[in-house]
């Protein structure tokens, strides 16, 4: 091709084989070329678009009808808890707190008992707090987050101390009073000037499931918690200050029993009930808003599954490899293209969905979390991934079985059955499901870790992956073993 | 073609040749019993997963045992649409299509004999299925909990309400078979087809979870192919489902029809 042609006898080789085999490139353009040039395949990639859109823009319009006229409270619209009970100092500027937590009764293992430096007593208020748990260990909080820094499993009795300079918080921890180890070292946005110092209980709700009518009923059951308190010391001491109380928000449902602060002598006991940190119960609104991807990954997989088995329905597979004789690189090439176009296609529906559904959620009295907020990224670009990821194990399903009706159902099948068997069986059990099939995906759209969250949003797209690999590696082998 | 004395007889031929295609198909075979092993394998588990420890009393759950014996069919039925889909589309894959028509000119006999070929491998595969459910049910139920003194009695084909969720769920299955039957013959491509008839039984219950609006989830509820079909499963409480056994099948039994019609008017207005 490239020098001149000399005038001899013309070559009786094609000279388009030189070419096609020169590299990926090629090979990907071609590939490009059989999927862009179908119109039904670009139509049902257009689908998939509209109906995740579709699905979005139904339960955003929806949930609004629900109950407009209830106002949520701030701690719900940043859905977190912040209760427990809170005995505390004013601290003024730079400073510490200094207790041992001499018993902890109740609450379960993440029952909490502790100090806390917070910028006030407000519900949702910046905070840092060091709390000894009866199945944790010591652990530095802040932020609403679940867990922090710490563990091991020390438990009470156990000295607790916690400084603060300027915006930052360090935990220190002892056995004894004497020898300190730290625990961790947080910064508090938020925390400047005027703070609050002193001494926290609190439990997470414990959660029961009761079955009936062939469905489990879940609810929150606000869990309790006690803890005594001794050599409490604030400094530096603010004078004529008084400990004050911060406890339930009252009303009606409150129980002395079960909130409220003692003093004697030097020994404090704290009752308090709920926790401080994240809403179990809060809904996703991120992930009801792209829940659509449930239903546009049917129109991926049909185009994903197609894209392969109307190569060997039409018999236009043998020319793709004597044009490619490495049967491996057309698979690559294949996997490739339908991956990125069901990415592209992904983002567009995704993005398209989380923003359009955004006025009506509002409308409804819904604040959704703004598309910078990292979890709703990795929500809405994880979704396209999720789909991208979807094409290329469809596509590898449907080397193996080469049936396009046997493929798409066979994977439709393990994609849907946590949804399908959903339905009467336990909760324990439906997690189950939902973490060991490739549907464990799905997982990456969570915003928010609720009690039902079967595994976290990247280990969910791990499994998916393992299952992809897995089946790519079969469908290698099965391209290179069997006659087109 | 002139052969045959009337048209029973042609009809009976009809039915004979389909029968021989389906039979002869390795994937028939394959997909038979993957429809009863399936139903009977994920009934099993599902029936094994649950037990009265979240109950407030064994007899507080009202757990609807052969329903939930039989929630295998909810899976198991993808081999039936497969089947359902196979049985007129690999006829167009291959061509084969062109010398069936020649064979038996009338179309909607053609129809028709896929059909009743169709809807009786698939009863038989579903009845094998559906016992074998209640079996292994039978079995499990007792040791989790679900047993006669806390008013569950064994499962028993021969006990009215069961009897009627057993007969139903083979009856659904053979509805679905057709109506598979029906959006291949329209649709003549089987990743279409069995995209479409899936979507339908599968995931229009998912949209009605996601819609907020209950009047709408009712609606859903009401009349999705697969919610209104398997109301015919629940042999208690009958007052809180959304629509009655009977009449759920009854709106399943209409899309299959729907299917079927919208099959046979495209078969005879298109060319093969």
């Amino acid at each position: 091709m490239t020098a001149p042609a000399p005038p001899a006898p013309p070559s009786y080789r094609s000279t388009v084989a030189g070419e096609a085999r020169d590299g990926f490139g090629r090979l990907l353009l071609a590939e490009w070329t059989k999927l862009r040039t179908v119109p039904r395949w670009t139509l049902t990639l257009l689908a998939a678009v509209v109906l995740m859109v579709a699905v979005a823009m139904l339960s955003a319009s929806d949930s609004g009808s629900s109950g407009p006229e209830e106002k949520r409270s701030p701690t719900a619209q940043l859905q977190i808890i912040d209760l427990g009970h809170y005995t505390y100092l004013p601290l003024a500027g730079d400073g510490s707190v200094v207790a041992r937590v001499t018993s902890q009764d109740g609450g379960g293992a993440w029952a909490k008992a502790g100090l806390m430096i917070r910028g006030s007593a407000e519900r949702g208020a910046p905070y840092a707090a060091l709390a000894v748990t009866p199945g944790h260990g010591v652990r530095m909080l802040t932020g609403y987050r679940r867990d922090g820094a710490g563990g091991g499993t020390a438990t009470a009795p156990q000295w607790l101390r916690l400084t603060r300079a300027g915006a930052a918080v360090t935990g220190y921890a002892s056995a004894d009073g004497r020898a300190w180890r730290r625990v961790g070292s947080v910064r508090v946005d938020g925390l400047r000037g005027r703070a609050l110092a002193g001494m926290f209980v609190a439990a997470p709700d414990e959660v029961e499931v009761r079955r009936v009518f062939g469905g489990e009923i879940i609810s929150g059951k606000p869990g309790d918690t006690t803890a005594t308190f001794d050599n409490v010391a604030v400094s530096p001491p603010a004078p004529d200050a008084a400990w004050l109380d911060r406890g339930g928000p009252g009303g009606p449902a409150a129980d002395p029993a079960l909130d409220g602060s003692t003093r004697s002598g030097g020994t404090f006991t704290l009752k308090g009930t709920g926790d401080i940190g994240p809403d179990e119960f809060a809904p996703d609104v991120t992930k009801a808003t792209l829940a659509g991807a449930m239903i546009g990954q049917a129109a991926i997989v049909a185009l994903a599954v197609l894209f392969m088995t109307a190569e060997y329905r039409r018999g236009t597979l043998r020319t793709t490899f004597a044009a490619s004789p490495r049967r491996g690189r057309v698979l690559a090439a294949k996997a490739v293209v339908v991956g990125l176009a069901s990415l592209a296609a992904g983002l567009v529906a995704a993005f398209a969905s989380v923003l359009l559904a955004r006025p009506l959620l509002e409308s409804g009295g819904i604040a959704p979390p703004p598309v910078s907020d990292p979890a709703v990224l990795r929500a809405v670009v994880g979704t396209a991934a999720l789909l991208a990821v979807l094409a290329v194990f469809a596509l590898a399903v449907a080397v193996i079985v080469r049936r396009s009706a046997v493929a798409i159902a066979a994977v439709l099948l393990v994609l849907l059955v946590p949804e399908i068997t959903a339905t009467g069986l336990p909760v324990a059990a439906a997690r189950w499901v939902e973490r060991v099939t490739p549907a464990a995906g799905f997982a990456i759209q969570q915003t928010v870790t609720r009690y039902d969250a079967a595994i976290g949003p990247w280990a969910g797209l791990g499994v998916l992956c393992a299952y992809t690999a897995a089946a790519l590696a079969a469908a290698a082998w099965l391209l290179r073993r069997r006659d087109a | 073609m002139t052969g045959g004395t009337g048209p029973a007889l042609q009809a009976g031929r009809a039915v004979r040749a389909e029968w021989t295609k389906l039979r002869t198909l390795p994937s028939t075979a394959w997909l038979l019993l993957a429809l009863a092993a399936v139903t009977v394998a994920v009934g099993a588990a599902v029936t094994g997963a649950v037990d009265t420890s979240h109950c407030v009393t064994p007899a507080g759950c009202r757990e609807d045992t052969p329903k939930l014996a039989l929630s295998g069919v909810r899976l198991g039925q993808v081999a039936a649409v497969v089947l359902g889909v196979v049985a007129v589309g690999g006829e167009y894959a291959t061509g084969t299509i062109s010398v069936t028509l020649a064979a038996v000119p009338r179309r909607w006999a053609v129809l028709a004999a896929k059909a009743a070929v169709v809807a009786g491998a698939v009863a038989v595969a579903g009845t094998a299925g559906v016992l074998g459910s209640l079996a292994a049910g039978r079995g499990i139920l007792s040791g989790n909990g679900f047993t006669a003194a806390n008013g569950y009695p064994p499962l028993s084909p021969l006990d009215g309400p069961t009897a009627r969720a057993a007969a139903g769920t083979v009856l659904y299955l053979v509805l679905v078979a057709l109506l598979a039957l029906g959006a291949g013959t329209a649709l003549r491509d089987q990743a279409g087809a069995v995209t479409a008839v899936l979507g339908a039984l599968w995931l229009v219950p998912l949209v009605a979870g996601m819609v907020g609006d209950d009047a709408w989830r009712d609606r859903l509820d009401k009349y999705a192919p697969m919610s209104a079909g398997l109301a015919v499963q629940a042999t208690r409480e009958l007052d809180r489902l959304p629509i009655g056994p009977w009449a759920g099948l009854g709106v399943l039994a209409a899309y299959a029809a729907a299917a079927l019609l919208a099959g046979a008017a495209v078969l005879a207005a298109r060319d093969a």
